[in-house]
């Protein structure tokens, strides 16, 4: 008699980065205004260093997009469908390039206490799970 | 006498079951080769876990360390399968097993609070702070089969 093969367990479970890796941040949306001074830093390094960011991320959309009379901000798109937005007001140029960086290195998951999860799995265990009815009958 | 039998019966048992104990590093790879399903005992940035492929890894932060980047394990302890286990004295070659762990991202945690006091010195604060955290996917466990 053939074994039924069930239909879930043909589905496939994600995994990014087993077999290819494929970088969760897909835009970057910068939006300043042209005027107030809460962007003047903001506007400095997106004159000096946006090339040299795009040339070096080329997997990521960037967007520069105006916000008149308000402060700066730095949005970041994720495949998830989740967005990450942080401010940029009253930070200095060497603060955007760490808060950019922030952003480029995450995967848009919501903040979650990380202190206790260690190794987090899908797979099944190797060795199998223990089972009384199989194990030899302890002597004494 | 009935007591003596049964302590005889288990270890008849043990030796049917398990066969001939191989008898180098080659037979014996090949024997967990042979299984479907393998976990390896690896030892990252100082701690070790218990890893098989497809798992998600959460360390502190290391340093010099990019997202995107192919990180072998040079440290494994152990490799196992079902039935059969290999212990490194005190790690498994590189050449024997290969293990590959990907960065998929650098997070941080919850926002955790930490308050001091000193009890009638006027003395209290709360430090904030949010421990950096890296995130590896491991790879395939890799055991080529070697001439020797």
């Amino acid at each position: 008699m053939a074994s039924t093969i069930l239909r879930g367990s043909l589905r496939s479970r994600p995994a990014n980065g087993h077999a290819a890796f494929i970088p969760q941040i897909r835009k970057l949306v910068f939006e300043c205004c042209d005027r107030w001074p809460s962007s003047d830093n903001t506007r400095t390094f997106l004159f000096s260093n946006l090339r040299t960011l795009a040339e070096k991320n080329p997997h990521v959309e960037i967007v520069v997009r105006q916000r008149i009379h308000r402060e700066p901000i730095l949005r970041g798109f994720y495949i998830n469908n989740r967005d990450k937005v942080v401010p940029l007001n009253g930070l200095s140029i060497g603060e955007i390039k760490q808060k950019i960086t922030l952003l480029l290195d995450s995967s848009g998951a919501q903040i979650k206490p990380l202190k206790r999860r260690n190794v987090e799995s899908t797979t099944e265990s190797a060795r199998g799970i223990w089972s009384g009815l199989h194990a030899d009958r302890p002597v004494l | 006498m009935l007591g003596r039998l049964a302590r005889g019966v288990p270890a008849l048992r043990r030796a049917l079951h398990t066969g001939s104990q191989p008898n180098s590093t080659t037979a014996a790879l090949d024997l967990i080769r042979s299984q479907p399903s393998h976990y390896v005992v690896a030892n990252f940035v100082g701690r070790k876990y218990i890893l098989a492929p497809r798992d998600l890894l959460t360390v502190p932060r290391p340093r010099d360390v990019q997202v995107g980047d192919v990180l072998t394990l040079d440290e494994i302890h152990e490799l196992g399968s079902r039935e059969y286990t290999l212990r490194g004295n005190p790690t498994i070659s590189p050449d024997r097993v290969r293990v590959q762990a990907t960065v998929v991202e650098h997070t941080k945690g919850k926002m955790e609070s930490i308050f001091k006091k000193k009890r009638r010195k006027g003395y209290q604060k709360t430090i904030t702070h949010k421990q950096p955290y890296t995130r590896l996917r491991i790879g395939d466990i890799e055991i080529p089969i070697s001439s020797s």
